[in-house]
Formats: structure tokens, C-alpha cells, sequence
């Protein structure tokens, strides 16, 4: 049975993992279908009586301060998180398995500059320059938020990448390819990639978890994608100051969050062990 | 061993100059001018705004300001603040104690609680006790610590009043209060912040002790010390706990980028004076001199965060020292 | 309880002023605010709470009363200076109170006078305040207690210019120091003052603290300390007043937190007129709002009753004009452009703006539509925002709301790179602030506002010799303003201070809510911890 095989059966026997899953998918799909299904988050259609009421029918999960519907809100609020989740996870070890690929298969010289660089970038406090940048980029498309994350996040991804090409390189069947005249590009599709893409899929589902929180954050405090598109933190940045009187505002937002991060744990650490069995424990 | 260090020790110097040469580029060419005032009471006019600027030497050609910065910092001169009207150190001198003190107490009592919490998992593994904690970490780890402060605040400040909503200290009663009564007003007003960091940090530990300690429990030795007919509290205690600090260090180490980050929302929630709350009201009113020196520092903890964490993987792995 | 027949027996008296007998003074009282001061140094502080604070620390030459009319003698009340007169129009001459003293023991003289002026206006100093004193051509000192001010033309208002804008410096103690090192200096971080009360403790970021100086020469303060407590999220601030660790806050913004407020039992809202009003700004120098008649028809579109109601409920009333509530010139009988939807769209129609398909209005194919820039900073003006967006949308005009952030949109309006901002403007208690705005050539002109009926009619108010004959002048020229409609002016916002029950007599003067504080009392049964920890000043 091929690797790939046996890692989905693995991860299909993993009910918290394929639950985690179940939810991710379940959330996309809400996503998709916010704009379908659901009031326009940015609608106000009464601004004097439809302020910061309670859940009911005609708003399951009541309004905001700004009488504007929370469960559209919400909803909307799961695409940006997605798409910066996923895309800034997808991008970022997109750039890391590029260099770490690079400096695996590079000579010594480039393969000591690539990895001092990386050295040196892993040093840099992820969430100042991210606040600097935002602070002075008013209103940030979703792409830009999705492409800085992904540019201060992708080395941890590339030293595992290089470590695993390293390992690889002087392996027989690597040895034996090159002395049949075999081109780079081939290797590296063939043999090199099946044998990096697990660790790969791994980090990258592991990371987008924290990348969730960290644009969470971010619009928390007012930054990156600025109200009033809703995402979560933005969301809950209006609610902090009706908590006592709205605690809705900031709650579904902050729910959606944990159970988002949740899931995606969930189906991450399932990824992992189906991948390699000996870290379930 | 020393080799090593010192090859580390270049490469975090070669970070924090370039954490300086990147925040200052970024917030020099940004739009938006030093916010002289505030937001609905600004007094300044036009011509008093550009006098400022000139006063400062913000009018001078980007490069330029960028070598008189680096000459500056040469001296140890880390500027003035356009806000506060004073030396950016004496705002950093005042900020970071608070900032320590706040992220210390919550590394250290997330250490603790991930250890006591993911070794309770790793002797009771598979156990229903194993399936709750670790239901409870994912979701704790999964929390954003904004939120968990905003919750903590809500429940135990302003519903249950059994804590201070914000602040580092009384107002009033802290200055007549002895040394010991200043040092509990202090502890008080801690709980709620170092909670809302701790938490989400312990959690992220005990997912990492747990497995680890799992791993090492099956090991070889344990299993002989266990025939030895050692309790089993001993034998994590000595055997299996010993084989965890050297992970455990390069864990804290790697957490400080946390801790900072962290720092800025929950100093903004609870209104903890400290380096967080300098950053964020710099970075909104772009104190430019302010921002830098705040990345300098950031950029110095986070690459002594590293540092630390290398070498305890150094200590523990000699192959890495070789590499190096 | 004696206290009844203390306070009773005390005058009361605003700011800077004689204060009521020793026994019935003493307590704290702690301030909630969400921002810290920058330097406690006159000149230089721009600063919300550094104002409060240095504003107690140092004293004015003299000070308006609670009526503020900056325009005759009366209104005013010596402090420093004792007595005044005028021998000529072009001069102001003040005799100093000789009691009056520095902290540290020095008494204050005519030379501190003539330095604070030349350190206000000195540009190395850059104050905000400068411009105010362009009018003031000299001030010198005639003898140690004898100093004379000497103006550029004769304007009513030169008593006004001359007292309220600066608070006197001690020279023996800033003289030495370079003008450019001022605003750093150690000074301005503990300054040395001649007020009612004495700088304490400054724990940056956390707590500023004032004592009372018990023999002030116009007499001993209510309160024996004061402490400004910083807490930069305002729920957070509300909460530890509602929870008694704070005992006032200057205003309550949010309408969220002001229905808190009310319901406790601890605490009570004291409302006082506020210096602000907020309007939609248009910049007449972009199509198509060069066109009066397309200004008018937008402000006849909004109907501004509800726009306030909505957003604010009971907490703010219709601005009137350009003008606030505090200003003296304020009534609600000054002539505004009716709210009339039907009258709007024939001015529009009228201008060649037709309805087309879809129902926006166009000329020759452009469309008729703008962007309006609000601040992220205020919830209230974003809430309003939209609500003006539905209104127009209905007249056939296409708004676009583009919230930026403060310091943005400074700078944007600075340079005239916008259509229309949702701006606040904050007033002195002179009318004559309205030429900051209005004013061809001002700096805070932003709109580019240039009218010479406007003008002719400011310089007729401002040459006005008492209140009566000024006041009808400057209604004129607000009425000129809203008939030109060069902005939308919406509402002002109802200032409300909270403060614990526990303090009494309490006044709040508009333009400095602290001015009065001199008179506020802690009831003797109800002193907290707070209370008894004051440290011996």
C-alpha cells in the first residue's frame, strides 16, 4: 500500500482528527455560502432600534453596536479567516520548502547563506513588524495580510525541508538516479517531494491554527483588514465595549474562533499521526 | 561548546540590526505624520506641525535620518520620544521592569502548570484524566489570549469584583501601604493579565510534556527503574523529568515571541504600563523613535529567547554543536 | 453634622479662588482617564490630562467666571494679578497680588510675566497656543509687581487674549534652561508651580498625583489630594468607577457606558455644556461643491433631528451652527436651513443634477457623488455617517464612507486631499475662535472657506465694545454660515462628568471641567482607604 494510503486510513480511524475536519469543512462551507444565505453584514437597516438587541428570530445571534446583524457578521467573518489561514499557511510553506529545497540541493556556500539568512530571520519579532506595517496600511487588502504572514513565517518550514532533502541526498537511489544522468527537476519531483510533503502538509496544517489567532489579533487592534468588513477580532473589538450590556458582540466572534482553531487542530495533530504513527500517543 | 555560542551570538546580533533596519524603514515611509495632540483636542496647526518636523529632523531625505540614527545608537543614544517629550530610554526604562515582571511570572507559571499538567497526562496515559486535559489544552491552545482577558476580565473583575480591573497598582492607598502590602497590591493586580498569557501557554506546553513524557516513560531506564519497584511519582520525578528540561528550556526560549506579542494585548486590556501598551499608543501616534527602540528590544529578547533555546539543544544533542 | 453648616458657610468660588474654611477640606480625589499626560509644562502640553493637571499647578493672571463672557471687564476675576487697568487702547497694565508665591517660596513677580510670554511665543518652543498671542505686540515689566501688556490694534477681547491662553512661569527656574530644551527638561516632568495644589508623584503610564497647598494665598483647596488615574480602555475606566477605585471621570463618550453609569447608585452623571460640535466638512475647492446650492441642498436632505437622536439618544443636541453649546453666542434661535427634502431636490434639479436610471443624480454623465473621510476613532460619527449616507441616497446622491484612521486623516485634510471629512471641532469660549476655521488663509481652514460678506461681518463682531452689542454681530455671521452651508454642522455632544456620590459641591465650568475643584468636598462619613492614605504634602 502506498504511503499516502496508509496515512488516510490512519487518519480515518482518528475520530477527533476526521470530527476537526468534519468542522473545517462544515465552516467553508458556511463561508461560501455566507453572502447566500445571510443578511449583508455591512446593512444597517435600523440604526435606532436595532442597536445591541439580544438574539431572537429575526437575528439569531442579535445585533452590534452598530445595529448590524452578528450571525451574518460571523459568517462572513469565517471567509476572511479562512482564506488568511489557509493562503498565508498554503504561501508561506510554499516559500519555505522553495529555499529549503534550494539550500538542500545547493553547493555548501549557497546552501550556509540561505540558512544564516534564515538564522538571522528567525530572530525578528513577528508581531512588531506586522503591527508597524499594518499601523500604516490602512485598510489592507486580505492579500496583503495573507502575504506578510506568510513572509514572516515560513522558516521553521524550510529548515525541516532542507534537513529532510539532506538526509535524502546521499541515498542509494538518489545516488544511483544522478549517475544514470537523471535531470534535477526530475529527482526532485520523483523522490524528493513525496518524501518532504508529509512533514510539509503537517507543518503547514499546524500552522494555520496560529495564523487564525494571529489575524485575529491583528484586527483586534484595529489593523489589517479594517472594519467595517467583519472579521472576528474587528468584531470583537466592537463587543469589548458592550461586554456587559451586549456580551453576544464579542462572544459569537470569540466562540467562532476557538472552535475554528479547534477544528483545525484537531485535523492537524490527525495529519500528523496518520503520517507517522510513532508521535500518537 | 564556545564556538558555538559565539557563531550564535553573531547571528543574533546580525537580527537585531536588522529588526532596527527594517522597523525604521517601515515607519519613516509611512504615511501619517507624529501625532501631536490628542485625537479630538489637537491644538497644533499646520505651521506648528511642520515646525516640529523640522525641529526633529523628520523633513531631512530618508538615508539620512537612517545614519543619524545608527550614529545615535552607537552612542547608546536611543532618541527622544515626539510624544512624550522625553528620552525614548527613560520610557523604556520605566516600561520594560513592568513588561519582565508581568511576562516572567506567566513563563513561569505556564512552565509549571504544562508540566504538572502534561506529566498528570503521561502517567495517566490513555486514562479518562488523559482525555479531559487533553480536551481541555486544545482548547485552551486554541483560544485567542485577547479574548481569554477579555473573559477573565469580565468574570472576575467586573461580575465577582474578586479582582482589580486594571492597572498595576491602587491608586491612592499604594504609596502608604508598607513593602509588603505594596508587593501584594502589585500580586493583585497581576492574577487576571499573567493568567490570560499563562493559560494559552500552558496549554501549548502540556502538549508538548505530554508527548514528550510519554515518549521517555516507555523508555528503557524508566522501564527498569520502574522493576526496580520505585513509585511511580518517583520515577517520573527523577528519571523521566530530568530528560525533559533541556526540550523544556528550548521551549521557553522559543516562547518569548509569544509573550511579546501577547504582552501588547493583554497590557492594552488590563492597562498594564509596561512595553506592550508603549508600543501600541507609539505605533498609532508614530513615535518613530519610540517604535525602533521598542523592535531593538523585541528583537534582542526574542534572539536571547533563541539563543537560549539553541543551546539548551546544543547541551542536550552534541551532533548540533558540530554543525553548528 | 456640621458638615451642612460648613458647606453652607463656605463661598463658593471658581478655581484659582479664595477657598472656605480649613475644617471642612480634606480628602481625595481620584480621576479615571485613558490617557496619560505628556509634560506638565504649560507651553508645551497638548496633552488632555497634562492640561488638567498643569492647569492646577500653575495660575492664570486671571480667570474667566463660570458665565464665560470674554468680551467685557466683568467677566473676569483677578488671580495673580490683583488689579488692572486700562490707560490707553492699545495697553493693559496688571498690578500682581503680592502674596502670590512659587512653590518653593519665591514670590511670583512681573518679570515671571514678561518671560512666559516670550518662552509661549518663542518659536524654538514651537507652542500651540503662539498664534493665539499674535496680537499682543509686547509685554513688559514695570516694577517687580507692575507689568504692562502692549497690543497691536484695539479689539474688545484683549483682556481675554492676555489672561487666558498663558499660565505664568517661574523664570528663576526655566530661564537657564535653552528654550529648544524646554519641553525635556526634568522640570517638565516635575514641575515647580504657583497654584492651589503641589506636583507629587508621576508613575508613567499609571498615576499622577497632586496635594493641596494649604496656604495658598486665596485659600485652601476642598480636596487635599488629587490623583489621575490612567486606564486606556474606557469600559475599564468606567468599571473601576462604578466599583468605587475612581471617583470622577471628565466625560462619559459612550452611550453604552453612560447607561451603565446611570444605573448605579454610587455614581452620577453631572451634565455641563460642551465645547464641541461635529460636522460634515466640505472641501469647496473640489466639484461639486464649489456649487452653494448643491452644499445647501445636502444639508436640507439630513435630517439632523434624528441623525441625533439615533446615535446619541438623550445624550446630544442638534448643533446649531459653528458654534457650541459653552460659547456664550450659542441659541437655539439662530436662523438654520430648514430640514426639507422636497425643497433640496429642486435646488438640485434646478442645478441641472437630474435623477437618472437607478435613482443617483447626474449632470452631463457625471455622476453626482463623494467620499467622506471619519475618523476610526469615533464610533459616533461613523454611526452617523451611515445614517447620513441613507438620507442622501435618497436625495440621489452617492456617498462612500471611508473610515481612516486619526492621524490619516489629519493629514489629508491638511493637504485638501478629500471631498468631505466628518470632522469635531473643539472652541475656546471665545466666538472669535471661529476664525480658526472659517477664515481665508487660517491653517485650519480646511475647506477653503473664503466668503467677504463672512468677513465683514466677523470684523464688525470683533470690534464690538461690550457682550450686548457683540453678541447679535456674531450670530450674524453663524447665520451667514449656515446659509452658505460650507459644512454640514450636525451635533454637539452632551458633556457628561461622572462622579461618586460621595463628593459634593460640585460645579463643572465648560471649557476646564476641573476649574471648579477648589469647591468640591468628600462627605466626612463616606472617606475611603484612599482617603487616609494621603501622604503628608
Amino acid at each position: 500500500m502506498s504511503p499516502w494510503r496508509l496515512a488516510a486510513r490512519r487518519f480515518r480511524r482518528n475520530r477527533p482528527a476526521v470530527r476537526g475536519a468534519a468542522v473545517v469543512l462544515l465552516l467553508a462551507l458556511g463561508a461560501v455560502a455566507a453572502p447566500l444565505v445571510t443578511a449583508d453584514p455591512l446593512a444597517q437597516p435600523d440604526p435606532v432600534r436595532l442597536q445591541d438587541r439580544p438574539p431572537s428570530l429575526a437575528h439569531p445571534l442579535g445585533t452590534d453596536p452598530f445595529s448590524r446583524d452578528v450571525l451574518s457578521r460571523t459568517l462572513h467573518g469565517a471567509r476572511v479567516s479562512l482564506v488568511v489561514g489557509v493562503g498565508a499557511a498554503l504561501l508561506a510553506v510554499t516559500l519555505g520548502a522553495g529555499v529549503g529545497l534550494a539550500a538542500g540541493l545547493a553547493g555548501r556556500r549557497t546552501d550556509q547563506l540561505l540558512m544564516r539568512g534564515v538564522d538571522v530571520a528567525i530572530a525578528l519579532p513577528r508581531i512588531l513588524l506586522l503591527l508597524a506595517v499594518f499601523a500604516v496600511w490602512e485598510d489592507a487588502p486580505a492579500a496583503a495580510v495573507v502575504g506578510l504572514i506568510a513572509a514572516t513565517g515560513w522558516f521553521q518550514t524550510s529548515r525541516i525541508v532542507r534537513a529532510a532533502v539532506l538526509s535524502l541526498r546521499e541515498a542509494d537511489f538518489v545516488v544511483a538516479a544522478r549517475a544514470i544522468g537523471a535531470p534535477a527537476a526530475g529527482i526532485v519531483r520523483r523522490h524528493l517531494l513525496p518524501h518532504v510533503a508529509a512533514p510539509v502538509i503537517v507543518s503547514a496544517s499546524l500552522d494555520v491554527g496560529n495564523i487564525i489567532l494571529l489575524e485575529a489579533g491583528l484586527s483586534y487592534l484595529g489593523l489589517g483588514v479594517r472594519p467595517p468588513t467583519p472579521t472576528w477580532g474587528n468584531m470583537i473589538m466592537d463587543g469589548k465595549d458592550v461586554l456587559l450590556s451586549a456580551p453576544w458582540v464579542a462572544l459569537a466572534p470569540g466562540l467562532a474562533l476557538v472552535a475554528t482553531v479547534v477544528a483545525f487542530n484537531l485535523a492537524a495533530d490527525g495529519l500528523r499521526d496518520a503520517f507517522d504513527p510513532r508521535t500518537a500517543a | 561548546m564556545l564556538g558555538f555560542v559565539a557563531r550564535r551570538l553573531g547571528f543574533a546580533v546580525a537580527s537585531v540590526a536588522a529588526v532596527v533596519l527594517i522597523t525604521f524603514v517601515l515607519v519613516h515611509a509611512a504615511p501619517g505624520a507624529p501625532m501631536l495632540g490628542s485625537p479630538e483636542r489637537t491644538l497644533a496647526s499646520p505651521e506648528t506641525i511642520a515646525r516640529q518636523r523640522a525641529l526633529f529632523g523628520l523633513d531631512r531625505p530618508l538615508p539620512e535620518q537612517l545614519l543619524r540614527y545608527a550614529a545615535n545608537l552607537a552612542r547608546g543614544q536611543l532618541g527622544e520620544s515626539f510624544v512624550l517629550h522625553r528620552p525614548v530610554a527613560d520610557v523604556l526604562a520605566e516600561a520594560l521592569p513592568n513588561t519582565l515582571l508581568l511576562g516572567g511570572v506567566a513563563l513561569v507559571a505556564s512552565l509549571l502548570l504544562g508540566l504538572v499538567v502534561g506529566a498528570t497526562q503521561a502517567a495517566r496515559h490513555r486514562s479518562r484524566t488523559d482525555t479531559a486535559l487533553g480536551v481541555a489544552t486544545l482548547v485552551l491552545y486554541s483560544v485567542p489570549v485577547f479574548w481569554l482577558g477579555l473573559v477573565l476580565l469580565l468574570v472576575f473583575g467586573e461580575r465577582l469584583h474578586w479582582l482589580p480591573v486594571s492597572g498595576m497598582t491602587s491608586a491612592g492607598i499604594h504609596d502608604s501601604l508598607s513593602a509588603a502590602g505594596r508587593a501584594l497590591d502589585v500580586a493583585r493586580h497581576l492574577v487576571l493579565p499573567a493568567a490570560s498569557l499563562a493559560l494559552v501557554q500552558a496549554a501549548a506546553f502540556a502538549r508538548f510534556q505530554r508527548s514528550a513524557l510519554v515518549d521517555t516513560l516507555g523508555a528503557a531506564h524508566i522501564r527498569s527503574a520502574r522493576a526496580k519497584g520505585l513509585p511511580e511519582r518517583a520515577v517520573i520525578l527523577r528519571h523521566a523529568l530530568r530528560g525533559a528540561l533541556a526540550p523544556t528550556i528550548t521551549l521557553a526560549g522559543l516562547s518569548v515571541p509569544y509573550f511579546l506579542s501577547g504582552s501588547v494585548l493583554v497590557e492594552s486590556i488590563f492597562g498594564w504600563p509596561g512595553l506592550g501598551r508603549v508600543a501600541y499608543d507609539a505605533i498609532f501616534a508614530r513615535d518613530y523613535n519610540v517604535i525602533t527602540a521598542v523592535a531593538l528590544v523585541a528583537g534582542v529578547l526574542v534572539a536571547l529567547g533563541n539563543l537560549l533555546a539553541d543551546v539548551a539543544v546544543a547541551v542536550a544533542d552534541p551532533r548540533v554543536r558540530l554543525s553548528g | 453634622m456640621r458638615i451642612g453648616a460648613l458647606l453652607a458657610a463656605a463661598a463658593l468660588l471658581a478655581g484659582c479662588a479664595r477657598g472656605p474654611s480649613a475644617s471642612a477640606a480634606g480628602g481625595t480625589l481620584v480621576i479615571a482617564t485613558t490617557g496619560d499626560a505628556d509634560v506638565l509644562l504649560p507651553p508645551v502640553t497638548s496633552l488632555e490630562t497634562g492640561i488638567n493637571v498643569s492647569d492646577l499647578l500653575f495660575c492664570r493672571l486671571a480667570e474667566l467666571k463660570p458665565g464665560l463672557n470674554t468680551v467685557d471687564d466683568s467677566g473676569f476675576r483677578p488671580v495673580l494679578a490683583r488689579s488692572w487697568d486700562h490707560p490707553d487702547s492699545l495697553t493693559i497694565v496688571f498690578h500682581l497680588d503680592p502674596r502670590a508665591r512659587w512653590q518653593d517660596g519665591f514670590p511670583v513677580t512681573a518679570a515671571d510675566v514678561a518671560f512666559t510670554f516670550r518662552t509661549y511665543v518663542d518659536s524654538a518652543v514651537n507652542a500651540p497656543l503662539a498664534p493665539f498671542l499674535a496680537p499682543i505686540a509686547s509685554v513688559a515689566a514695570r516694577d517687580s509687581l507692575t507689568v504692562a501688556f502692549r497690543f497691536r490694534r484695539w479689539y474688545p477681547e484683549q483682556l481675554y487674549d492676555a489672561t487666558y491662553h498663558m499660565r505664568i512661569l517661574p523664570r528663576h527656574l526655566l530661564d537657564t534652561i535653552p528654550a529648544a530644551r524646554l519641553a525635556t527638561s526634568a522640570f517638565a516632568r516635575a514641575p515647580v508651580g504657583d497654584g492651589p495644589y503641589r506636583f507629587t508623584s508621576w508613575r508613567a503610564g499609571a498615576e499622577i498625583a497632586i496635594a493641596a497647598d494649604t496656604g495658598w494665598f486665596l485659600g485652601r483647596p476642598g480636596l487635599d489630594r488629587l490623583i489621575w488615574r490612567v486606564t486606556p480602555e474606557l469600559p475599564s475606566a468606567v468599571s473601576q468607577l462604578l466599583a468605587g477605585e475612581a471617583d470622577a471621570m471628565e466625560v462619559i463618550p459612550s452611550r453604552g457606558q453612560l447607561e451603565r453609569v446611570q444605573q448605579s447608585r454610587d455614581v452620577r452623571l453631572v451634565p455641563y455644556p460642551s465645547p464641541f460640535y461635529a460636522g460634515v466638512v466640505f472641501n469647496l475647492r473640489r466639484a461639486p461643491f464649489a456649487d452653494r446650492d448643491v452644499r445647501r441642498a445636502i444639508a436640507m436632505a439630513v435630517d439632523r433631528q434624528t441623525v441625533v437622536r439615533s446615535v446619541f439618544g438623550p445624550f446630544a443636541d442638534v448643533a446649531v451652527g459653528a458654534v457650541s453649546p459653552m460659547q456664550a453666542v450659542w441659541s437655539d434661535s439662530i436662523r438654520q436651513l430648514p430640514f426639507d427634502t422636497v425643497a433640496a431636490a429642486r435646488l438640485l434639479d434646478g442645478r441641472g443634477w437630474r435623477r437618472a436610471a437607478g435613482g443617483l443624480r447626474a449632470r452631463d454623465g457625471t455622476p453626482l457623488r463623494f467620499t467622506l473621510l471619519v475618523p476610526t476613532s469615533s464610533q459616533a460619527r461613523q454611526q452617523a455617517a451611515v445614517i447620513l449616507q441613507d438620507e442622501l441616497r435618497r436625495l440621489g446622491v452617492d456617498v462612500r464612507i471611508q473610515p481612516v484612521e486619526f492621524t490619516v486623516m489629519e493629514r489629508r485634510t491638511t493637504t485638501g486631499d478629500f471631498d468631505a471629512a466628518f470632522v469635531s471641532r473643539t472652541t475656546d469660549p471665545s466666538p472669535a475662535s471661529l476664525l480658526q476655521w472659517w477664515s481665508p488663509g487660517a491653517g485650519a481652514n480646511i475647506g477653503g472657506y473664503a466668503d467677504p460678506v463672512f468677513e465683514s461681518l466677523t470684523a464688525a463682531a470683533l470690534r464690538a465694545r461690550t457682550r450686548a452689542e457683540a453678541a447679535p454681530r456674531w450670530r450674524s455671521a453663524l447665520e451667514r454660515l449656515n446659509d452658505e452651508a460650507p459644512a454640514v454642522f450636525l451635533f454637539s455632544p452632551r458633556n457628561e462628568a461622572a462622579v461618586s456620590t460621595r463628593v459634593t459641591g460640585v460645579t463643572i465650568r465648560p471649557d476646564a471641567w476641573l476649574a471648579t475643584v477648589a469647591e468640591w468636598r468628600v462627605r466626612e462619613p463616606q472617606r475611603a482607604a484612599s482617603d487616609r492614605g494621603a501622604a503628608r504634602p
